[in-house]
């Protein structure tokens, strides 16, 4: 107690030192003078009083200092000192302070950035009560891929079957609807839940009531929502009376009942949801069949369960196990073999947790980040082996007036930690300022996609750490030189001499830089060489002349009929507007978010024993599809506009689909028919080359059309496509007006040309953002070389600023000294060329099915390598020529 | 002069504290030479023992000091004890008697334990 007082005390002492100063001298004055005067009382003469006193009293300059270590805290104090010596320091070489703060930010700033990316994506937990416990079941079933759908009745049966491991399951369905008020209508990303979802997850409702466990369990019977927060406030203006107010879902009249909580943005990481209905009311907008709650064979819904306290992964799946057991048994034509693995929550974010592709994309770009650190530490690492070589010097005069080793290596780590917080904070503000306008980002669409790369506790923690370790680096390395420095040796010399080990380390630093920087350009050089490759050819189709827009005559609540009528129209009237080649609606345009697939029953395909009916990926379009898209058709014909309800159902489908399912036979002329659609029979009339619909690099799948007027179910989502004679940009807002013209009041979206629209995340985005990751951190690597390599060449070339002198005296022609300083230089870049093709070469092999050109893509490797190769040759020569220009008589007198 | 012991460490918070108890209100030069009339001149206080030890003392809260004006009109500071000093005192001095009379029972000749 009495102690804690006295600290505290000491601790306030550090400050108004002045103060305190003035009143112990003044303290010590009167004491004196109270000692003299006793003095001369006791009869001393006033000379002989005042030795006296000073004699008896002692130093007072050391029991000042012995009152001051008493009053304040000697360490801090020592501490203050350190860092306003290192603040003077710096401030005396504000070039130096610069470059090593401009280095470690351009090191920091990126490390961070990526990684509030990877934060964001796989960390950062969903915004619910104890998120660690939520998880996802995925179904395997023999010969297919993993799958995240699942069946409502299969749901039931998990659910019900489970509860020994789990809290409890809910299952939920993602879809697009429009959401009228006052007769105008807007496209919202809804979410179908099951009536636990929301207890579930834990969360309250900010306003009103959430969906009740009741809801949702019939189909079509509960209008209910519960509207998001930030969608309450966009559109509703945040109005308190909207709990009970009446707004239409896809033209039915729904009651608002509640707004979930702020910050709530539903269960996947990239989806920002606007409003939440009970799950039986998902047939509203046609997406799904009425049916859809018992028909086993539909898989729509996803799932996520809780796990019970105490339970853990192992022993939920074991669980779920006796459940996929029972089901494959007793519902063998949708279940056979069915086996439920389970996974985390965050692992499921980007697909297929068992790949491994976000931990690979991840991880990527994680190492390329930290190549660029440790490219910069090396950078500094050089950077202050120089400084300190200088500092040598001042470092030995200083000890030799009396500073501990010790003191003196307080010094230099004060002074790391001082740059490397400076460097720290520039790069946590580098790194936000990139992250927020990765954020930023304009995604090719509507839908409202959740890129938020804010920052939170994990990247600070993240840049804080990297910042301490880099701190410690930037502080020991020249700390350790201090301390094998031998003090009269350098006193006695110049300080100027270099060793044999330290240039050895420095050219091994050369090697490094240029060889990690060449890595890479590389990389980056790959994914560029792939975007470009991508956009240029493969696709199947030609997206250049083509403008898109989107719009769904239902969200308006017009009928199946009026909405067919409606689009034929609209396409008869852009067809004869000026500038328009030709116009077709599909429902989905290439690498689009919106995809439909079905299960078929194939004739004349046996699916083996075992396996469920393949599930293949299909488009809905009218007549002018394949002339618009340029895509050929190999075989047979074309939709034409008799192809309608009344006529018979008739399907076209892709090289792959008849390859696959009619190896060897020609596919015209037979039937397949779709689990969605059972009272049909589709009778194959064409055969279309291959097209990527879905992202670039696997292998294309089978795919199929049907003509839009023979659809199976009320949905109206219509992708129109226009074929342009001149260049789309500048016939968007011309198209804008006729639409606006023909079809007054109806929404329109992701108005943009094709070529735009392919820049999705399962089309292009991911290598645009990849070739820009790359291609940025390549361009940091380089500039780092390029100050490396020229400031290590240009320190040896001023070491041996003596030793060219001699030589030059001697007889040695300028161009010899140049040869001198250059060989070295080349032999080490070379060396770093080396190490860096190889360092790629097993850098592209583990990217390689990022990419659309082969791994070892020669035109890429050649291209970076010669550029590495010169920029690095011109760091060498400025030096060389420049030691090739001294005086010899300058020189000799340098010292 | 020059011969006479410092005060030993830990024994002149004691002196002071005492000092402060018998003589009131007291300034630092006040405190020095009521500790060496007392020792009888044995002991010596200069600055640099006396002046951190009163530091001490008031950092743990058991004198407090202020400004005033000596007998013959000088400016100094004058330390007087606290409640809490003269609780400590107490605590202080029976350690001390304690610890002496331990000692003292191990010096004296004549006893021996049975």
């Amino acid at each position: 107690m009495r102690r804690m007082r006295a600290w505290c005390m000491r601790f306030a002492a550090l400050f108004r030192k002045e103060h305190h100063d003035r009143e112990l001298a003044e303290e010590l004055e009167s004491h004196l003078q109270m000692r003299i005067e006793d003095n001369l009382r006791a009869g001393m003469e006033p000379e002989e009083a005042r030795r006296q006193a000073l004699i008896k009293l002692g130093g007072i300059d050391q029991a000042k200092e012995k009152y001051r270590d008493r009053r304040g805290i000697p360490l801090f104090d020592a501490l203050l000192q350190d860092v306003r010596y290192g603040l003077r320091i710096l401030r005396k070489n504000p070039g130096f302070a610069s470059v090593v703060i401009l280095t470690l930010a351009l090191g920091i700033g990126p490390n961070t950035a990526i990684f509030s990316m990877v934060n964001s994506m796989l960390l950062r937990p969903l915004p619910v009560a104890d998120p660690t416990r939520i998880v996802e079941p995925f179904i395997q079933q023999r010969g297919s891929s993993l799958q995240q759908e699942f069946s409502v009745p299969d749901y039931r049966d998990i659910e019900s079957e489970s509860s020994d491991a789990f809290s409890g399951f809910m299952a939920q369905r993602e879809l697009v609807d429009g959401l009228g008020l006052n007769g105008k209508a807007e496209r919202v990303m809804d979410l179908y839940v099951t009536g636990n979802f929301f207890s579930l997850l834990g969360i309250k409702p900010a306003l009103g009531r959430f969906i009740l466990p009741s809801e949702g369990e019939r189909v079509l019977a509960d209008p209910v929502m519960v509207l998001s927060y930030s969608y309450w406030k966009t559109r509703f203006g945040g109005e308190l009376d909207i709990v009970g107010k009446i707004v239409s879902i896809d033209g039915q009249p729904v009651t608002v009942v509640g707004v979930a909580p702020e910050g709530f943005f539903g269960v996947s990481a990239w989806a920002n949801i606007q409003g939440y209905l009970p799950l039986g009311m998902a047939p509203i907008s046609g997406a799904d069949p009425n049916d859809f709650m018992t028909d086993r064979g539909y898989r729509a819904v996803t799932i996520l369960g809780r796990l019970r306290p105490g339970t853990n992964l192992r022993q939920a799946e074991a669980s779920l196990t006796v459940t996929a057991e029972r089901l494959s048994k007793d519902h063998a034509t949708e279940d056979a073999g069915l086996r439920l693995p389970l996974f985390p929550e965050p692992s499921t974010r980007l697909g297929d947790p068992r790949t491994g592709t976000p931990l690979l994309v991840s991880g990527l770009f994680f190492g390329l980040a930290a190549l660029v650190l440790l490219l910069a530490c090396m950078n500094l690492a050089n950077i202050l082996m120089m400084h300190a070589t200088v500092r040598q010097r001042e470092m030995a005069v200083r000890s030799a007036l009396g500073a501990g080793r010790g003191r003196l290596i307080r010094q230099l780590l004060t002074e790391g930690a001082l740059l490397a917080l400076a460097s720290g904070f520039a790069g946590i503000t580098l790194g936000w300022l990139a992250s927020s306008a990765a954020s930023s980002v304009h995604v090719e669409t509507d839908l409202p996609l959740r890129l938020d790369f804010s920052f939170d506790w994990r990247v600070l923690t993240y840049a804080l750490v990297s910042t301490l370790i880099v701190g410690v680096i930037v502080g020991v390395a020249p700390a350790i030189q201090v301390s094998r420095g031998n003090l009269s040796s350098i006193l006695h010399e110049s300080g100027r001499s270099t060793t044999g080990s330290g240039e050895r380390v420095r050219s091994a630093l050369v090697v490094a830089q240029v060889g990690g920087s060449l890595m890479l350009l590389i990389v980056a050089g790959l994914f560029t060489h792939s975007l470009s490759q991508a956009e240029r050819s493969n696709l199947g189709f030609d997206p250049n002349y083509v403008i898109n827009f989107t719009m769904d005559p239902l969200l308006t609540g017009s009928h199946r009929s009026q909405g067919t009528s409606y689009i034929k129209n609209l396409l008869d009237r852009l067809r004869v507007s000026p500038g328009v080649v030709s116009a077709t609606t599909a429902f989905s345009a290439p690498m689009s978010y919106m995809t439909i697939g079905d299960a078929l029953t194939i004739s004349g395909y046996e699916r083996p024993s075992g396996q469920p009916p393949p599930r293949v990926r299909y488009n809905m379009i009218s007549s002018d599809y394949f002339e618009t898209m340029r895509i050929v058709l190999t075989k047979g014909r074309s939709f034409t506009d008799a192809d309608d309800d009344s006529a018979d159902h008739v399907a076209i489908v892709n090289e792959a689909f008849a390859k696959r399912y009619w190896p060897g036979q020609d596919p015209i002329g037979r039937t397949f028919k779709m689990a969605s659609d059972p009272q049909h029979t589709a009778r194959v009339i064409g055969v279309a080359a291959d097209v990527r619909y879905q992202d670039v690099t696997s292998p294309i799948d089978p795919y199929f059309y049907v003509p839009f007027l023979q659809r199976a179910w009320d949905d109206s989502w219509e992708t129109v496509q226009i074929r342009t004679a001149r260049s789309p940009e500048t016939m968007i807002p011309e198209l804008e007006h006729v639409l606006a013209s023909i079809a007054p009041g109806q929404p329109v979206w992701d108005v943009q040309t094709m070529n735009q629209a392919l820049y999705t995340l399962p089309g292009l985005l991911i290598f645009q953002a990849g070739a820009g990751l790359a291609a940025f951190l390549g361009a940091i690597g380089l500039i780092l070389t390029i100050v490396g390599v020229y400031g290590v060449n240009s320190y040896a070339a001023s070491q041996k600023t003596r030793e060219i002198g001699i030589r030059m005296a001697l007889g040695a022609r300028p161009a010899e000294i140049r040869k001198m300083i250059l060989r070295r230089g080349i032999l080490t870049v070379c060396i770093g060329l080396i190490v860096g093709l190889a360092a790629a070469f097993a850098a592209a092999r583990v990217i390689g099915r990022f990419l659309i050109v082969p791994p070892t893509d020669p035109p890429t490797y050649l291209i970076v390598s010669v550029v590495l190769a010169l920029v690095a040759l011109v760091a060498c020569y400025i030096p060389a020529r420049r030691a090739m220009r001294v005086d010899p008589m300058v020189a000799l007198r340098h010292e | 002069m020059g011969e006479k012991p410092d005060v030993w460490q830990g024994t002149l918070s004691v002196m002071v504290l005492k000092t402060l108890e018998t003589m009131g209100p007291l300034h630092g030069y006040g405190i020095a030479r009521r500790i060496e009339q007392t020792s009888g001149n044995l002991l010596s206080v200069n600055y640099g023992t006396l002046y951190p030890s009163l530091l001490k003392l008031e950092q743990e809260g058991y004198i407090a000091s202020e400004w005033g004006v000596s007998d013959n009109n000088r400016k100094a500071k004058y330390y007087r004890l606290t409640q809490a000093g003269r609780k400590q005192l107490k605590r202080e001095a029976r350690e001390w008697e304690q610890a002496t009379s331990i000692l003292a029972r191990f010096l004296s000749p004549g006893e021996k334990s049975s």
